[in-house]
């Protein structure tokens, strides 16, 4: 129960910063609502990956492949390229707090001098989010990489 | 329905005057195209696909990091172009718009005097700046929620990213690089998420909580600024083989995260000099 209510919660918020980040990248209007669903799926099918006990990158992996099937499928329907609406979808899933996370312990070392913590920190911290977004580009290539070889989507 | 990329075929090959019409008409297609931020698999596909389907037998086009090179061929007989791209910043509405009208061409439902008139008449339609901001400001909201912050803390974040989104708008207005614009927008949404993130007491009865939970909030702030597309088009050009304009996107998008790191890093220190998170 606690595991689907987590689902739901994710998903919901999750479609926010698609939407967003759609508005932001000019996607038409009527094409936002693809964004708000990709959002949701992508960081909805990573939150179930990871609760199974997938690490976070191939869950993240997965996540982002799906968000590019579910593009291909609607692509075909809108005649528009995938990427108007994936990549939008794809970002929720960024690392924002690892990201922040190894900056904040980067700046630290360099003020305060190099100690044990700090650097397992930047390291962990940094090497998961370098794994999460190479996920989440490759992830959207998939479709591209497996079944559209040689010829367009649309 | 045929398949996607099958145009129909013309009869007659194009006179000499056509077939650079033709050229001038591919080469702007992937120009439009690259501006607004499209993959170059899409830009070549879509400017050999236009110029098969108006009746040249071959496109060749070579993609740089900012100008494009395109050659069609008819017979024995090679017209070649050369553009220079400058970025115009994200606009999948146009891409959208363009695709459409190349798709209407392979159809049939446009020649090349009505394609010509379709891409002049797309004009890359805009979201309203202040509509943008608070939308930035909500999706950031969002990530902080989503990165478990507290309620006031998802409020401090909303407020600092739509005011940097607002400025970074603004700003890219006024023409300068995004370099510069990066900066200054995660300076001044890192500063304001760590102002309004600890709490005020304004008299006996209005006191503002602050967050308890500053990483998040700290670090959802400014995640409006992550350089999606070039980072994604860059893996994407990559793996399809674009090596070179792949490297370009990819460096690119590491100039723009580094100065959004200056900008956080900046506002830290000027916060810890102050004491605040």
């Amino acid at each position: 129960m606690s595991t689907l209510l987590g689902f739901l919660h994710t998903a919901a918020l999750a479609a926010v910063p698609a939407v967003g980040f759609g508005m932001a990248f000019n996607v038409p209007f009527r094409v936002l609502g693809w964004c708000a669903l990709g959002g949701a799926l992508g960081r909805g099918l990573r939150f179930l990956l990871i609760e199974a006990g997938l690490p976070a990158a191939w869950a993240t992996l997965v996540a982002a492949a799906a968000v590019s099937w579910l593009g291909v499928w609607a692509a075909q329907r809108l005649r528009a390229h995938p990427k108007v609406f994936t990549v939008a979808a794809v970002i929720p899933m960024v690392p924002g707090v690892a990201m922040y996370q190894t900056l904040l312990a980067l700046w630290q070392m360099e003020r305060s001098g190099v100690t044990n913590e700090l650097l397992t920190t930047a390291l962990e911290q940094g090497l998961e989010a370098t794994f999460i977004v190479a996920a989440l580009a490759v992830g959207l290539a998939v479709p591209g990489l497996f079944v559209y070889r040689r010829r367009p989507v649309v | 329905m045929s398949a996607p990329g099958t145009p129909t075929r013309r009869s007659a090959p194009p006179a000499e005057a056509e077939q650079q019409e033709i050229t001038r008409l591919c080469v702007s297609t992937g120009v439009v195209l690259m501006q607004h931020g499209a993959e170059s698999a899409l830009i070549e596909t879509l400017m050999r696909r236009l110029g098969i389907a108006l009746g040249v037998d071959r496109v060749e086009a070579g993609i740089f990091a900012n100008s494009i090179v395109l050659a069609t061929l008819c017979g024995n007989r090679s017209v070649t172009t050369v553009r220079r791209v400058e970025d115009r910043g994200i606009n999948m509405n146009a891409v959208t718009q363009v695709q459409r009208a190349v798709l209407d061409v392979e159809e049939g439902a446009l020649d090349a005097a009505g394609y010509r008139a379709r891409l002049a008449a797309a004009v890359p339609a805009h979201y309203a700046r202040w509509i943008l901001a608070l939308a930035i400001g909500v999706s950031c909201a969002a990530f902080a929620r989503l990165a478990r912050a507290d309620l006031p803390g998802c409020a401090a974040v909303l407020a600092a990213s739509a005011v940097a989104m607002y400025a970074r708008l603004r700003l890219a207005r006024l023409h300068f690089s995004p370099v510069v614009t990066f900066f200054f927008a995660a300076f001044v949404a890192s500063s304001l998420a760590g102002l309004l993130a600890s709490p005020v007491r304004l008299g006996a009865w209005l006191a503002w909580p602050g967050s308890a939970t500053t990483s998040p909030v700290l670090a959802s702030c400014v995640l409006f600024l992550v350089p999606g597309f070039p980072l994604i088009n860059g893996v994407s050009d990559m793996v399809k083989g674009y090596t070179s304009i792949g490297l370009a996107r990819l460096a690119y998008a590491t100039l723009l995260a580094a100065a959004a790191a200056a900008g956080i890093l900046l506002s830290m220190a000027l916060r810890s000099r102050w004491g605040l998170p």
